[in-house]
């Protein structure tokens, strides 16, 4: 998954544009108006010393209008956004936006410009639906290349359920064109038939694929937008089963299938999810809300074949969902209320968040997710195991949120410690830790001359005298310059 | 594999005369005799390990050359590492060049010796060996010693490289588990035709064999006399136990908070014992893990690990046990339980490879297996894992494998003798849909409990029906495999494309 592009620039665009460079062209339709620039200065937070704010950086990427006021982009334009300015082609000042809402699970966001005169008269965009294959769309935009706007011509390629690359964990319905898509074309509209058919959000990169862009198509948007109508985002709903494909023979007999094709086994259920306490592996999903699941997992929908996901994917939480499926060989009916199923949302990339940590006599304690795992680069087979099988191991069941000890920074209290860095945490003074605030409840605990941490798979406790490791906290504090010795998340 | 292959660069002079003052030029500082050594053999080894990973068929060969050292009884010595997967074995006269096929009379891949015998008649050994003199064993060689490695020229030559101890430890040889006394030494040596285990020798005895030499810092590794000592003695009965372990790791205790933690004294000796591996030396004399290792054999054990020896100053404190005593001896450990001192006293054992849930190392012997229908099953060995190098900390059911290996505890208490698993699947029709499989743990087949392969083998005879129904400890957790189907793909993946010999290796 890691060969996807993200159409975030990196490097800051520094040239405003030029007075006179007024009007859009006559040809081009008044709506394109809409079509703006966005630049975002970013801070990416610092995993390794989360004390810190993080490093500045900035971006640029596209948006349009789709509502008073209200500019569509992509997640990644405007994630860990500090300020977000938006440009115009034929006006010269920046005006400062804000995020209204922002979904990173479908890398889709809303902002607004702070002030809601300057964009009240201009005409939004309107939407269209997924566009047929061999059509022809164009992706309008602000990539590289040039700082007016861009338009790329080309046809519609593929319509496929593929990942996000925003988080890397989350995969919805996605259409593949071969219009050329640019990083800054990021949050731009592609329009068919003067309508919008999807925002261009990624590409891949590398040597082997040539022409391949992608766009979120209108369903995917459509849902967003209903699901924010309430003043909330809800995120996705989920399943959380794993399929395994029903080619052998012999397993079609055993699990009691006809063969008209029809029936996907359960290889894997996530016991937190929707169907967690209804299905087991191997189980057979035979129909979704009356819509035959085929051995691969596929369902018709409009005609087409796609992933059986992809009826989950356009409910809300708390929808119900009718499922058929056969145990031993007997047909079942189930009538569920979907839910969203949040472990995984730490195996993928986390934006707009403060490190959470704690500090005590320079060992550092932090929650193990995808953000802390790229950050420290970490090598203990313990905490890779753990973070790799999370979810197939059922891990997270016990422990919510396993806890790294990632740095000790060293000092004469903690100098026999140092090669315990990057270890799992399990307990400390007794207490098991299943959360971050596990930690701060423990360390707490004051009952003893000793704090004692297991951590897990290693041969030793780690063992602080209570007395010297409280006059070594403020010292090393100092020393490392840290301000606050935790950040446990908002109240 | 480590084996080094020694190209011969250039040609040599063919007078031993000229020869010997080349060498004078090239290597002013090292002097050389041209005599010849009366208990240096050539070794010529062609080896073939197994694939690990497609288990019925073997690697390349390779060919490899060393140098044996002549012993009581026309014996030759040479390092295991030499010998490992051989397939053919001849031992040659460096001057005449006189062959002989040779074979394997005992071997030790923890320790890295191996004891060599003529393969052919009695007569033709008695011929081969009749100008040869058998060399003794130095076991008492110090720091500061000087040695000499030996090699062997075009023509038998003997080319000496002086060499000075300057620490003796113990370390890793080359297999897991493998800690046991080295001599490191400094000096040069030169690159001859032979390749490693080449004999060390002290005052015309064998002090010891090369292991491993880092030309960049001129720094040598010896498997010293006292390991060859101990290798020779126990095969003298005939039946060669190996070298004991007591089966147990500890932490050194240098941390003061620590130490006041465990309730140690500033100046108590000890260490903390954080492992008692199950089944070795140590558990069945009563040893628990959070006990203070206080002394092995009346040996005080000091924080560090070490203890004093009377010849060698402070070392590991594996050695006493694994360099000094022998399987069946008795052992006496002080610990510390609970604040009282204990004494645990037990006779010592050895673990074999074959007694770990995890096979650390196997050579000579092919990897079991049982192919069925496409499906190919194993038990898990740490050699298999470390054949996929990186990727094992990056494939997700490589890390579950390796996470395994790292704790095998649990499962040996639940009774598993091996780990078995689906390692990969090839392409049958019967095994249609389950190819991209592999690296999965095999709970259960046919209802029945899987142990080892053994067991495997059983529950597939156990068939209910004509169905076998494999259950796996992940996704996709459970296999139909149709038996009738798997018989006929089994036919074919003997005769076919595959070729393979057989479909089960259990020994």
């Amino acid at each position: 998954m890691k060969n996807r592009l993200r159409f975030l620039l990196l490097s800051a665009f520094a040239i405003a544009l030029l007075p006179g460079h007024a009007r859009a062209d006559a040809t081009t339709p008044p709506e394109w108006a809409g079509i703006v620039n966005i630049e975002v200065s970013v801070l990416f937070p610092d995993y390794r010393e989360p004390w810190n704010a993080g490093q500045p950086s900035g971006g640029s990427g596209t948006g349009f209008l789709i509502g008073k006021n209200r500019f569509l982009t992509n997640a990644h334009v405007v994630s860990n956004a500090t300020r977000i300015l938006i440009r115009t082609t034929d006006d010269p000042k920046p005006h400062p936006a804000k995020i209204v809402h922002i979904a990173h699970d479908c890398d889709l966001a809303i902002i607004e410009a702070e002030n809601p005169e300057t964009f009240a008269k201009m005409t939004t965009l309107d939407f269209g639906s997924i566009p047929r294959l061999n059509t022809e769309v164009i992706a309008i935009g602000y990539p590289i290349g040039g700082d007016r706007m861009s338009v790329t011509r080309g046809v519609v390629s593929r319509i496929d359920f593929r990942p996000y690359s925003h988080t890397s964990v989350d995969s919805h319905l996605c259409v593949q064109v071969d219009a050329a898509i640019n990083p800054g074309n990021s949050g731009g509209p592609v329009m068919q038939n003067g309508k919008v058919v999807g925002v261009a959000f990624q590409g891949f990169s590398g040597r082997v694929a040539q022409n391949v862009g992608y766009m979120i198509p209108v369903p995917v948007i459509k849902r967003f937008l209903t699901d924010i109508e309430d003043g909330r985002y809800d995120h996705y709903v989920d399943l959380a089963v794993s399929d395994f494909p029903v080619e052998n023979p012999a397993q079609r007999q055993a699990l009691g299938l006809q063969d008209d094709g029809v029936g996907v086994m359960i290889g894997d259920v996530e016991p937190a999810g929707t169907v967690g306490e209804l299905l087991k592996p191997g189980d057979v999903i035979l129909a979704i809300d009356g819509n035959p699941v085929l051995n691969n997992g596929l369902v018709r929908i409009e005609g087409d074949l796609v992933n059986m996901n992809e009826i989950v994917e356009r409910k809300f939480a708390g929808d119900t969902i009718q499922l058929s499926y056969l145990r031993g060989g007997k047909k079942e009916d189930a009538s569920l209320k979907l839910k969203r199923f949040s472990p995984y949302v730490r195996l993928g990339s986390q934006y707009n968040q403060r490190p959470r940590y704690l500090v005590y006599a320079g060992l550092v304690f932090q929650p193990l997710d995808r953000n802390l795992v790229d950050a420290h680069q970490i090598r203990d087979a313990t905490v890779n195991y753990v973070f790799e099988r999370y979810l197939t191991d059922k891990l997270y069941v016990e422990r919510p949120e396993p806890v790294v000890l990632t740095s000790i920074l060293p000092d004469q209290v903690n100098t026999w410690l140092t090669p315990y860095a990057q270890s799992l945490v399990d307990e400390i003074n007794g207490v098991t830790i299943k959360t971050l605030d596990d930690v701060k409840t423990a360390l707490a605990k004051n009952d003893k001359p000793f704090i004692e941490i297991r951590l897990h798979e290693k041969n030793r406790p780690l063992i602080l005298k209570r007395d010297l490791a409280d006059t070594a906290h403020p010292r090393i504090m100092q020393t490392y310059s840290i301000q606050e010795d935790s950040y446990l998340g908002q109240e | 594999m480590q084996r080094l292959l020694f190209l011969l660069v250039c040609g040599l002079c063919v007078s031993a005369a000229a020869q010997t003052a080349a060498k004078k030029r090239v290597a002013p500082s090292a002097p050389v005799s041209a005599t010849q050594s009366s208990s240096l053999l050539k070794v010529n080894v062609t080896a073939q390990p197994y694939d690990l990973h497609l288990p019925w068929q073997k690697q390349s060969p390779i060919n490899s050359r060393g140098l044996g050292v002549v012993v009581a009884g026309n014996r030759v010595l040479v390092t295991a590492q030499l010998v490992a997967d051989a397939n053919y074995i001849e031992i040659e006269l460096p001057d005449g060049g006189q062959k002989l096929a040779a074979k394997v009379i005992a071997v030790d891949y923890e320790a890295n010796l191996a004891l060599l015998e003529s393969a052919i008649n009695a007569e033709k050994e008695k011929a081969f060996f009749a100008g040869l003199k058998p060399m003794e064993v130095d076991a008492n060689a110090r720091i500061g010693d000087s040695l000499n490695v030996w090699q062997t020229g075009r023509v038998g030559d003997l080319i000496e490289s002086p060499l000075t101890i300057s620490k003796i430890l113990v370390r890793r040889y080359v297999v897991e588990g493998s800690g046991f006394l080295v001599y490191e030494t400094t000096g040069i040596i030169r690159s001859e035709a032979n390749s490693f285990t080449l004999p060390v020798i002290k005052g015309g005895k064998l002090a010891g064999m090369l292991l491993s030499y880092d030309s960049k810092n001129q720094v040598a590794t010896i498997l010293p006399g006292p390991i060859v000592e101990h290798f020779l003695k126990d095969f003298a009965d005939g039946a060669y136990e190996g070298f004991p372990g007591l089966g147990m790791e500890f932490q050194v205790t240098l941390d003061g908070q620590l130490r006041e933690y465990l309730g140690l004294k500033p100046e108590s000796p000890g260490v903390l014992v954080t492992a008692v591996i199950k089944g070795a030396s140590a558990e069945k004399a009563g040893l628990k893990k959070g006990d203070i290792l206080l002394a092995i054999n009346g040996q005080t054990i000091d924080a560090r690990g070490d203890y004093k020896d009377p010849r060698y100053g402070a070392l590991s404190s594996s050695h006493i046990v694994r360099g000094n005593a022998y399987v069946g001896d008795d052992f006496e450990l002080k610990v510390i339980r609970e604040g009282k001192e204990e004494t645990l006293k037990g006779k010592l054992t050895r673990k074999n490879p074959d007694d770990y849930l995890v096979t650390p190392y196997r050579f000579d012997k092919g990897p079991r297996y049982i192919l069925n229908g496409g499906l190919l099953f194993q038990e898990l060995s740490r050699p298999y894992l470390d054949s996929f190098g990186e990727q094992q900390t990056e494939n997700s059911a490589l890390l579950r494998l390796s996470h395994i290996a790292r704790h095998p505890d649990e499962l040996e208490e639940a009774g598993l003798k091996k780990l078995v698993f689906l390692s990969t699947v090839l392409p049958t029709p019967s095994a249609q849909g389950y190819d991209q499989l592999g690296g999965i743990v095999v709970n259960k087949v046919n209802g029945q409990s899987v142990g080892d392969l053994k067991d495997l083998d059983a529950a597939f005879k156990a068939i209910k029906g004509t169905t076998h129904v494999i259950e796996l400890d992940d996704f996709p957790h459970v296999l139909h495999l149709d038996a009738v189907a798997a018989e006929q793909d089994n036919l074919r993946l003997q005769g076919g494309a595959y070729r393979i010999s057989s479909l089960k290796r259990l020994e």
